[in-house]
């Protein structure tokens, strides 16, 4: 079996392994208002990003530049960039969600899962409530 | 123990306290040890099965102490009121939550919140148990929007509705439902600092919102503004809770909020209070032979972050409170940003502050209460007010009006500051000619207190008249270099 895994990659040009993760991403508390009011949203993301999180060279190849495991840090980069419309510093503070918005990844506090490192793999589920709407 | 372990706060750095795991030890759940962990409440991991026993837990911690109206060292006593409940509902977070949990601990006839298992609904101990006996007779709650009335019939229909609105403090037929002393209106002049009242006929000033509107405009800063709102509505939630013959009010207060209170409150001159912050007993009208009215918050252990995935895991529609415009540059609102922001990073340093706060104490007894807001009255405000301030008086011509007397000696520091504190970000412009109207029980005080005094020969030791230029040029005059 690890033979054949290695056979692959060393057969396949770099592009061709690179393949896409499919995700469901829900808001909660308030959030999707700055969704356009929507509150589950189902998206792709490449499984390779880049590891400063640019979002612009969405599923183009990524020669050159440091990769990673696409992660829940890439997955808020890019909501924001993508699907947020407006007011993005509701949503996110130095590089993470901004305090007051929790994160569940596959319905688990994303604090145990490590948080923004968390690597997403094909269906997850990953939603962000907000908590800020009154006590 | 080292002197490491004593904390320099200058010493101990960034990097250690930054990088920790935000959970103690395991994944596992610290209560069954057995399933895997779903969330972390302040370093330690529950599972989804364990996670609404917590949460009764504290609930109960919170709440039944003091249900009995006498407080009892032994829990085996059942738990009976001595009246009725009421709920004060927001529709926010916090009050969702809140209303969700006191319905299934004490409302439904189980006793414990079992949400993975609804269809277990039957009561342990058999239908005439005591454990099974209402621990109120009757239950209330109290709203401010109509969304909520569907909500109640959906979910809570053994609860009976009582919509309160802000503008029923200034509303006399609110306060005749109530059972208030008849009063008559009473306004202020909030551009001095003696807040001198004046009666003023009805017939000036009849609709409530627009008496709402003008004591809200009169108030110099949205700080100033969000502490009257509050005001407002505890004491149009503690009069309901008397008409309703209740023994407890219950307020959604999380650890988060109540954190937030407690430092913005201290901020705002409301220290001497702080206690009452947390919860409070209050006399209707200040009568000592009823029992008093316990504003109890049972959600006070509970965070923010636990009232969130309560409201996630069960589905709970949270409608939302009301925002004010304007209400973001408030102390309250920046406390709650830094609060927040300190929840995440360090969870536990939030129950700290309430923990630290428990245990503070004011040094000396009340003197009565502030007619205002129906806390206890520090005494000496004023003197010391006078001493740490410079203030400038404007020149006034003395008004028309039958003269009542200075509100300030009867304010406490919070509300007092309130009214009068102005700042370079001022934005109320109210002059001298437009009164500004007072809520209900605030007259209604003044008015008590005016006629004791025209009783008593020593009355005017209380009055603070109010003197005009001349005459107050007169009486100084020999003085006077010019
Ligand atoms: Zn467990
Ligand atoms: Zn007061």
């Amino acid at each position: 079996m690890s033979f054949r895994i290695m056979w692959s990659n060393q057969t396949f040009p770099p592009t061709l392994i690179m393949s896409s993760i499919t995700l469901r991403v829900e808001f909660g508390g308030g959030l999707e208002l700055l969704f356009s009011n929507i509150k589950q949203h189902k998206l792709t993301l490449p499984s390779i990003v880049p590891s400063n999180n640019g979002t612009k060279l969405n599923g183009e190849v990524l020669s050159g530049g440091e990769t990673k495991p696409a992660d829940v840090e890439y997955l808020m980069h890019h909501l924001r960039d993508n699907l947020l419309q407006e007011r993005p510093e509701l949503f996110m503070e130095d590089n993470t969600v901004r305090p007051g918005i929790l994160v569940l990844i596959n319905d688990t506090d994303w604090e145990l899962e490590g948080e923004g490192e968390y690597a997403l793999k094909d269906n997850d589920e990953v939603v962000f409530i907000s908590t800020l709407h009154g006590g | 123990m080292s002197a490491d372990a004593c904390g320099n706060p200058a010493v101990e750095t960034e990097a250690t306290m930054d990088r920790r795991l935000k959970y103690d030890r395991s994944k596992a759940c610290i209560k069954c040890k057995i399933n895997a962990g779903r969330i972390v409440v302040r370093h330690a991991v529950y599972c989804k099965d364990c996670f609404p026993t917590l949460l009764s837990t504290k609930v109960k911690r919170s709440l039944e102490p003091h249900i009995n109206p006498r407080t009892e060292l032994s829990r085996r006593k059942s738990l009976k009121a001595s009246g009725n409940l009421l709920i004060g509902f927001s529709g926010g977070l916090g009050s969702t939550v809140l209303l969700d949990l006191i319905s299934k601990i004490y409302l439904s006839n189980r006793n414990e919140l079992r949400p993975q298992d609804p269809t277990d609904g039957k009561a342990r101990g058999g239908k005439d148990h005591p454990r099974n006996e209402p621990v109120w007779q009757k239950a209330s709650m109290t709203d401010r929007g109509d969304e909520i009335k569907s909500l109640m019939q959906d979910k809570y229909q053994n609860l009976e509705l009582i919509a309160l609105r802000l503008e029923d403090a200034f509303d006399r037929k609110w306060w005749d439902q109530v059972g208030g002393r008849a009063s008559t209106d009473v306004a202020i002049d909030v551009t001095n600092e003696d807040l001198y009242s004046r009666s003023i006929s009805t017939s000036d000033m009849s609709d409530p919102i627009q008496k709402l509107r003008s004591y809200l405009s009169a108030l110099p800063t949205h700080t100033a503004i969000d502490n009257a709102i509050r005001t407002l509505t505890r004491l149009l939630l503690l009069h309901t809770a008397r008409r309703t013959q209740s023994s407890h009010l219950l307020l959604g207060t999380s650890l988060t909020s109540l954190s937030i209170r407690l430092i913005s409150s201290i901020s705002e001159g409301g220290g001497f209070a702080i206690r009452e912050e947390a919860q409070e007993e209050w006399h209707p009208g200040n009568s000592s032979s009823s029992l008093p009215i316990r504003l109890i918050r049972p959600m006070q252990e509970i965070t923010m972050k636990e009232c969130s995935l309560w409201a996630w895991w069960n589905d709970l529609y949270v409608i939302g409170k009301e925002k004010r415009p304007g209400g973001k540059q408030g102390i309250a609102a920046l406390t709650k940003d830094f609060i927040v922001g300190l929840e995440r990073d360090y969870p536990s340093t939030v129950s700290t502050i309430a923990r630290t706060c428990a245990k503070l104490a004011p040094k000396a007894e009340a003197v009565g209460s502030c007619i205002l807001c129906e806390r206890p009255l520090q005494p000496g405000v004023q003197e010391w007010k006078s001493r740490i301030s410079i203030r400038a008086t404007a020149p006034s011509s003395p008004s028309s009006a039958p003269v009542l007397r200075s509100l300030a000696p009867l304010l406490c520091y919070s509300c007092h500051t309130s009214l009068t504190s102005r700042s370079s970000k001022s934005i109320s412009t109210k002059s001298e000619n437009s009164p500004t109207p007072l809520p209900f029980w605030a007259s209604a005080h003044l008015n008590a207190l005016n006629t004791v005094n025209a009783k008593d020969e020593g009355g005017d030791v209380w009055i603070t008249r109010r003197v005009g230029h001349n005459e107050m040029k007169g009486a100084i005059g020999e003085f006077l270099l010019e």
